[in-house]
């Protein structure tokens, strides 16, 4: 908004800057007519009296300034990205927080966006001056009426697929013959949608889909899944005799484009054998496809045929067919073979390096998308393969600069990080970073994909690194590049474990009670057996009783209907252990009661712990008490009781009480219920 | 992103600059006002104040309260739509007043300056009654045929502002980003790369063949292509796709693969520049060469001395020329080619009163 402002003073400016250039003799006259613009220039103009050669006209760049003003600009790592900084309370914690809040920004923009194209009747007034035509509403309603094949070019041309076909019906019905281009667009609108309405409500279903993280694919699930998103998600499924059908064959006559259209919906929409057998009667009626046809014949192939083999022979065939009829493959042909051969087992292996080959015989730069296809053509599903064809393509990614070409090139990156992690290299890994973050490479990943790539980046740092360089990783990326998994929490304590850091386990605890996984079972456990596994000096066991308390916290009903976690006897344990060490004979005992009231068994460590927790703080009631409950759980009270007797000062009636405590391990469960009641 | 007036202070500016200093620094609306104002004024034949009644807005208490508003900092979009449309109403009626004036081509004198006079300044009027007061007979005539040029002139101006807005407008829808087509930008892509490819894929295959003698199968470099495919000339090609228009299949899989890349901006000089590119925030960097026609320069329509070499070096003709040029200067709404006729009037008025001019 200030930029509108500060444009529209540019005549003045321009006035200004003639001015102070003037010769001399003519401020004299022009100042009394004019002297506040003038001002204090008068002076200036004495000085300047050399030759002044005028700028020739300059056509600036409009995004140069701003372009480099960006460039300036650095991640924070300690703040969120930046689609997020609107609303502090809305600053996403954890991976699942952020895909919602990015989702749901992106949602309310689509509302608005969808109440403008459906009541455009509020939104007649031109507001803006120049208007701004992306924030007005489009027209939508067709300007022709009546029935008439201009009328129903419009309507196809807004993409009413119902209007589109009444119109065609009715057309038809009056006898008015309707032209074979007119037919054919209709064609392709209805061979695109696959028969149903174009929705917003869809389209947003298939973004969802298209975002959605392969954070848990395994590497067999996910061709299947991008199978899935290829052919379902964008639209409904072929159906018999649908309009698209009916229509096509209806028409008087049909050429090239038209049976074009018709293969192209029915692959888009899953109905391959249908697609394979218009392309047989294309061939009959001796007419010639074109590219995006087999390109999207190429891809039906894995559903076509079964084994590897033939897939390979039938993909081979539809490139012969191409050569014969004189078609010119792009990128996106050799990407759909590679694509198919994805899932042509071993026959793949050896023929997409002849593809690539092929490629490079006809001058065609591989895409990402075709080197996205290759590595998981070598590695998925694959153990043991040697890391000669990925530090090949990442040589070949590293020289090279990229733009999309083809939708499946966002998927490079997160597959080549997958594959450094198969094989556990993490130069590899570093090569691939190095790459993403050359030029503009980082605009292939999304939100989501960004996520798993750097969760699949920093599980194999955990893996493969020294402590600190992973410590300085994690502080770097955690929260304003990528949001940690309760996954990569726990490879970051393992690999702290094997550094023999443990100390350091608070603060990444306050980290996960920041990103909302202190209530994950699993990663409490881990935190709570890495901090009650050693002894450690006792500014530390502080700490890590500070952080017992809160995992007990968790534990604890909340209120406000939060279900409080269950106990589990190692964590109870645990939680014990470190409450003792730390001197904390009290809450340990707390904890202790606990062992009862959910029916778990203290181990032989834990209530060791305890004792001597209690003898050093002087606590022989407790130990009393401990031992009381061991007895009551039936288990081998006789060694604490020895262990008391010899280790603590006890007074008569301590003496006393320890001796009722029946102490024989065996004791039946009447006598340890008796003991009970004492 | 919605308040973006353009125009503003710079539209301030106005013909023959002679008005008084504080109009320099008040708003275009009070200025366009005041022009309606002056239009109004103009309308004192029986028709225009019929005209003004219909419009409604002509009562002072009305204009006053305009005025107003419009002063503040924030232009109120409904009430400056309805200044423009009263504004180009005004423009019709005075067309229709011009139209009944063009008849008779000589200005009629000094009456009808009094009441159409408001436009022209004081100082203006007087510098030409004294060119004309130079003149030994008929001064009434000089003044008023002066001043009637000067005028003429100035509804030239403001005809064209208002087309200007127009025009801008139009310049600005237009403003819609064209999209290389992915395809085309494929080919470009890979043409440029291939050569230099070819170099690195032989230093790799020599590197591959010695490092690799084990499994040479499994390489990039090595190995045999299809042969399925023979290299053709991209002409033929280029033919086809010039002439067909894109299907919605073209189009969805642009869309498709410019979604590959389109991430939210990470800071907020990339919202800026994605801002620019759908066209609502203004362009970047700011200059005053914006709207302005391709062939002339600022300079040309700032420095308009050059064209002053055949009047007179000093006397009251020359100053009364500066006074033109000084506020042609400043006017934004004429092109340079109209400036320069506007001068080359004056030269040919004068001219032709040579002989009386010097009788004196």
């Amino acid at each position: 908004m200030a930029a509108r402002r500060a444009g529209a003073g540019c005549w003045q400016r321009a006035l200004w800057l003639g001015r102070c250039r003037l010769p001399g003799g003519w401020e004299s006259c022009r100042s009394s007519l004019s002297s506040t613009a003038l001002g204090k220039t008068v002076d200036n103009s004495q000085v300047t009296q050399e030759e002044i050669v005028l700028p020739r006209r300059k056509t600036w760049d409009k995004l140069a300034v701003l372009q480099t003003l960006a460039s300036t600009v650095n991640r924070d790592p300690t703040a969120a990205h930046y689609m997020f900084q609107d609303d502090p309370f809305l600053m996403p914690r954890n991976a699942v927080n952020c895909r919602l809040y990015s989702l749901s920004k992106e949602s309310g923009r689509n509302a608005a966006k969808y109440i403008i194209k459906n009541f455009p009747q509020y939104f007649d007034k031109t507001f803006a001056e120049p208007n701004i035509p992306c924030l007005m509403p489009e027209t939508l309603t067709p300007q022709t009426e009546g029935v008439s094949e201009e009328a129903l070019r419009e309507r196809i041309h807004l993409r009413m697929v119902k209007e589109s076909v009444d119109m065609f019906d009715q057309l038809l019905q009056a006898g008015t013959p309707v032209s074979l281009e007119t037919t054919n667009s209709l064609l392709d609108l209805l061979c695109f949608y696959g028969g149903g309405e174009p929705s917003p409500e869809k389209e947003q279903e298939e973004k969802e889909g298209l975002e959605e993280p392969e954070v848990n694919a395994s590497e067999q699930k996910a061709p299947k899944r991008q199978f899935q998103r290829g052919s379902q998600s964008s639209g409904p499924r072929w159906r018999e005799n649908n309009h698209a059908e009916r229509i096509f064959k209806i028409m008087p006559e049909r050429n090239a484009h038209s049976y074009c259209a018709m293969i192209r919906g029915m692959v888009k929409h899953g109905a391959y054998s249908k697609a394979y057998d218009m392309y047989i009667d294309l061939l009959n009626e001796r007419h010639k496809a074109d590219v995006h046809t087999f390109n999207a014949l190429i891809r039906a192939v894995p559903y076509l045929k079964e084994r590897f083999a033939e897939r390979w022979e039938l993909a081979k065939d539809f490139l012969t067919h191409m050569a014969q009829q004189k078609v010119q493959p792009t990128l996106l042909t050799f990407n759909s073979v590679l694509k198919s051969l994805r899932r042509c087992g071993g026959v793949g292996r050896t023929m997409s390096l002849l593809v690539l080959k092929e490629m490079e015989a006809l001058n065609i730069e591989p895409s990402l998308a075709s080197y996205d296809h290759l590595l998981s053509v070598y590695y998925k599903g694959v153990d043991g393969q040697s890391s000669d064809i990925i530090s090949e393509v990442l040589n070949e990614v590293e020289k090279r600069s990229f733009t999309a070409q083809d939708p499946d090139d966002a998927s490079f990156f997160t597959t080549a990080m997958q594959v450094c992690c198969d094989l556990k290299d993490i130069n590899l890994a570093y090569q691939v970073n190095k790459v993403l973050e050359k030029g503009d490479n980082w605009k292939f990943l999304d939100v989501d994909r960004l996520n798993n790539y750097w969760s699949k980046f920093f599980s194999l740092l955990c893996m493969m690194e020294q402590i600190e360089v992973v410590l300085k990783w994690y502080k770097e990326m955690s929260s304003s590049l990528f949001y940690p998994t309760p996954k990569n929490i726990l490879d970051l304590l393992q690999a702290l474990d094997a550094a023999n850091q443990l100390e350091v386990i608070p603060s990444v605890w306050e980290d996960v009670k920041q990103m909302g996984f202190s209530r994950r079972q699993d990663l409490l456990e881990e935190f709570l057996s890495l901090m009650s596994r050693d002894q450690h000096p006792s500014e530390i066991q502080l700490a890590f009783a500070k952080c017992a308390e809160e995992i007990k916290a968790v534990h604890e009903p909340a209120g406000q209907g939060q279900v409080p976690l269950e106990w589990t006897g190692s964590a109870l344990g645990h939680v014990v252990v470190l409450f003792s060490r730390a001197g904390r004979t009290q809450d340990a005992w707390k904890m202790m009661e606990f062992f009862q009231k959910i029916n778990r068994i203290p181990t032989d460590k834990v209530m060791d712990e305890f004792l001597n927790c209690a003898k050093q703080t002087n606590y022989p009631d407790e130990a009393i008490k401990m031992v009381k409950l061991a007895a009551s759980l039936g288990l081998s009270s006789q060694r604490l009781k020895n262990r008391m007797e010899e280790e603590f000062e006890l007074s008569e009636t301590q003496k006393k009480a320890l001796e009722s405590i029946k102490c024989d391990g065996d004791s039946s469960d009447s006598d340890s219920s008796d003991s009970d009641r004492e | 992103m919605w308040g973006g007036v353009r125009g503003g202070g710079g539209l301030a500016v106005r013909l023959l600059g002679a008005r008084s200093k504080q109009e320099f620094f008040s708003t275009s609306s009070v200025l366009s006002k005041d022009k309606e104002k002056s239009a109004a004024s103009k309308e004192s034949s029986p028709e225009g104040a019929a005209k003004k009644q219909e419009d409604g807005a002509g009562t002072p208490k009305q204009q006053l309260l305009d005025i107003i508003g419009d002063m503040k900092v924030e232009v109120s979009y409904r009430k400056k739509l309805q200044q423009l449309k009263t504004s180009e109403n005004k423009k019709q009626a005075m067309n229709q007043l011009e139209g009944l004036d063009s008849e008779g081509s000589v200005p009629q004198g000094i009456t009808e300056d009094t009441q159409r006079g408001k436009p022209l300044s004081p100082e203006l009027v007087k510098a030409a009654s004294a060119v004309a007061s130079s003149l030994p007979r008929n001064k009434k005539k000089t003044e008023s045929e002066l001043l009637a040029q000067l005028r003429r002139h100035e509804e030239t101006t403001d005809k064209q502002k208002k087309g200007g807005i127009i025009n801008i407008r139009n310049v600005i829808s237009e403003m819609t980003i064209k999209r290389q087509s992915p395809a085309q930008r494929g080919a470009r892509m890979s043409g440029r790369i291939s050569l230099q490819l070819d170099e690195d894929g032989q230093r790799l295959r020599r590197e591959g063949s010695s490092a690799l003698s084990v499994d040479s199968r499994r390489s990039l470099k090595v190995g045999k292509r299809l042969n399925i495919f023979t290299k053709a000339s991209t002409e033929p090609e280029h033919a086809l796709k010039t002439v067909s228009s894109p299907t919605i299949w073209d189009l969805e899989f642009a869309k498709e693969v410019a979604a590959v890349t389109a991430q939210p901006p990470r800071n907020g000089f990339e919202e800026m520049i994605q801002w620019t590119k759908e066209g609502i925030l203004w362009e970047f960097p700011i200059d005053n060469e914006v709207g302005m026609e391709d062939d002339a320069e600022f300079h040309e329509h700032i420095f308009l001395e050059k064209h002053l070499e055949g009047f007179p070096k000093e006397g009251p003709v020359r100053h009364f020329m500066e006074l033109v040029i000084c506020g042609l200067s400043k006017n934004p709404y004429l092109s340079v080619k109209q400036k320069v006729e506007h001068i080359e009037w004056f030269q040919k008025y004068f001219e032709e009163k040579k002989e009386l001019l010097q009788e004196i």
